[in-house]
């Protein structure tokens, strides 16, 4: 009997120094082969077309700029309340940068920083500042709300616009007024009808939001996040009429009813902020700071839906060019606190 | 007069997926088990009834076909999981309540699964279009309002009555009130109460899975795991609303719909109101009437919620 206990005794001693070696002998390979192991943790899925595949495209795209430098490990459909175990894994298992992707994630995301202060930890959207292994990014999306507005005040034909907002926070409650400032400044007199669905995922009500504001008399509309889907295709279901829609994902030009009904499309372009996430973490720097997102530096792409380019002009593409140089030039320019919905 | 003509001419497709779920889970219930599963069997249906027109048959001639396929194959399966939530209730006789929320849990995980699967990220479907009854759509305001949907629409509404007549006027309708109310004096009549059970539930799944079929179909044309957003629970709220009377159902749908199509129309005027009670309107009117509106005449199947076992005396 003493023989067996004293015999697992040694195994259990054996293993554990076997891997508390192997777990040294990582650390010092990913020191030295210089890659940064970087996790995603989304609500909803990578191919969303939304919100949630800009933010893994975005990785992917660093991945190719970086070639060999970053691994990469996602975790989809992570409620708040499980994200935490998840996280804790990727801690377990070496990673160094933990991105919880969307404001809801933020209690989680400071619990856990406090909790391993050796690893870098980033949510967004946030403007805030962060402990010093906290990263915060915040897309200035008023800028892509904007020119989406310019466009649609352009293209309308009766000047009554839609939005169809998930909520009114975060990124989207800048788009949106964002969008109300651009389509006024092309034509003041404009009206727009901004109603929100409550939810970022509820494709449905995003589509009956849309069918209303059709019946009402509007014929050019835009939405932001993955819920917009469900407004875009409810566009298409006026394949014959002059109704449209500017998207906030470059992702639904390449739908089939994008293809129909989307005039141009924005989007986030997250690669700059991976790639200096990583950057920072080589040189030791863990956080403590923000990244704001704006076409100044990169985290904006935009592009026309060339299948429509009957109804936009080079006038308009010109102008749009021409507005983001400015973007670039002069970025947090729009004051999108200013607008009131009630008096549209 | 647009602005009131636009909120009924939408409120009335809303309501549809509603109507089917609730007109399903009253046969449920009038039979003696509840199914809080419900929102899941749509999940399944919406999912199954796009599956079909997308793997099958996208465009073309034959598009609707392959759509009406869709709209078929979500009701079978929402019949089969019926009688699986039968097995569970009826022959293992689980907590009802229970199984329900395990129905609904597995459900929603087992369609966004599949979903990833076999279609892989969001994807839409051209789905079923509107269906313009010939002269009766032209009518000035009415024809707007009433004929100018999609063929769905006009079928869940003859559900209405065909549900009213099956459940008052047939033999099978009075066994199903029978075996809800006093099943051992069914039983003591020669009904087997079991079988009665599944039946009902075999046509509640049905209806469920036609609801969430309607849906990915004709109302969104795409299918996301959680586009269901609790639609199912409304259903069955709505079953409790309408005293378990297919007619009344069909009014908690409209309420529910037409508030929903109201708030949307009144968000897009710009009135300074916060939009947070805005969305909240459709809820807080059901649950207000649900609390005024109690009809002492008119009370819940009396075996509802019990399991049926004729070895005891109860």
């Amino acid at each position: 009997m003493k023989k067996i206990v004293a015999l697992s005794l040694m195994l259990v001693v054996l293993s554990a120094s076997l891997f508390a070696q192997g777990g040294s002998e990582e650390s010092a390979a990913k020191e030295d082969d210089g890659v940064v192991k970087v996790a995603l943790i989304v609500e909803n899925t990578i191919d969303d077309k939304g919100w949630c595949q800009a933010m893994h495209d975005g990785i992917l795209a660093a991945q190719e700029r970086m070639p060999g430098e970053i691994e990469y490990s996602y975790s989809e459909k992570m409620k708040p309340v499980d994200a935490g175990s998840a996280a804790r894994q990727y801690v377990a298992d070496g990673y160094d940068i933990i991105i919880g992707h969307g404001a809801q994630y933020k209690n989680l995301i400071l619990e856990m920083a406090d909790e391993y202060p050796d690893v870098t930890f980033a949510f967004g959207t946030s403007a805030e500042v962060g402990p010093e292994n906290v990263v915060t990014y915040m897309p200035e999306s008023e800028e892509t709300g904007y020119l989406s507005g310019i466009i649609a005040a352009t293209i309308s034909k009766v000047d009554v616009l839609g939005v169809v907002g998930p909520v009114d926070g975060g990124d989207a409650a800048r788009y949106n007024r964002g969008f109300v400032l651009g389509a006024k400044s092309v034509k003041p007199d404009v009206e727009v009808m901004v109603a929100h669905t409550g939810s970022f995922s509820d494709y449905i009500k995003a589509g009956e939001v849309a069918q209303s504001q059709i019946k009402a008399g509007v014929d050019v509309l835009t939405g932001s996040s993955q819920q917009a889907l469900g407004a875009l295709r409810a566009t298409a279901d006026y394949p014959d009429e002059d109704i449209w829609w500017v998207g906030q994902d470059l992702a639904q030009l390449k739908m089939a009813e994008g293809q129909l009904k989307c005039v141009a499309a924005s989007s986030y372009d997250y690669a700059p902020v991976i790639v200096s996430l990583v950057e920072n973490v080589k040189n030791g720097v863990k956080g403590g700071y923000c990244v704001p997102m704006n076409f100044a530096n990169g985290g904006f792409i935009f592009g026309f839906n060339e299948a429509l380019s009957d109804l936009y002009g080079s006038d308009l593409e010109d102008a749009i060019n021409a507005q983001i140089s400015e973007f670039v030039n002069n970025p947090n320019s729009v004051d999108w606190k200013s607008v009131d919905y009630s008096q549209l | 007069m647009d602005f009131i003509v636009n909120i009924l001419a939408l409120g009335i497709p809303f309501s549809v997926a509603l109507l089917l779920a609730s007109i399903g889970e009253m046969f449920n219930q009038r039979s003696g088990i509840f199914n809080l599963g419900c929102e899941g069997i749509m999940a399944m249906g919406a999912f199954i009834g796009m599956l079909i027109p997308y793997s099958v048959g996208q465009g073309g001639a034959t598009a609707e076909i392959y759509n009406f396929l869709g709209i078929i194959a979500g009701a079978l399966v929402g019949a089969l999981l019926g009688l699986v939530f039968g097995v569970v209730v009826i022959t293992f006789k689980a907590k009802q309540g229970i199984a329900g929320i395990g129905m609904q849990l597995f459900c929603v995980g087992a369609a966004g699964t599949l979903f990833r699967h076999f279609v892989g990220g969001t994807q839409s479907i051209p789905g079923i279009g509107k269906f313009y009854i010939p002269l009766l759509s032209k009518i000035p305001i009415l024809g707007q309002i009433f004929f100018s949907h999609n063929i769905l629409v006009y079928i869940a509404f003859l559900f209405v009555p065909l549900s009213v007549y099956i459940l008052f006027k047939t033999p099978w309708g009075l066994r199903v009130r029978a075996v809800g109310t006093y099943p051992r004096a069914a039983d003591s009549l020669g009904i087997n109460v079991n079988r009665v059970r599944f039946q009902a539930l075999a046509v509640g799944g049905a209806l469920a899975g036609l609801a969430g079929a309607y849906l990915s179909l004709c109302q969104a044309k795409m299918f996301s795991d959680e586009m269901i957003a609790g639609r199912g629970f409304i259903a069955v709220a709505l079953v409790y609303f309408g005293h378990w009377d297919p007619i009344k159902i069909m009014w908690g749908a409209l309420l529910f719909s037409l508030a929903q199509s109201f708030q949307l129309a009144v968000q897009g005027q710009g009135i300074n109101f916060p939009y947070e009670f805005a969305v909240m309107l459709p809820y807080v009117l059901v649950i207000l009437t649900l609390a005024f509106s109690r009809d002492k005449k008119k009370q819940e199947p009396a075996a509802l919620g019990i399991a049926f076992d004729r070895e005891k005396r109860t």
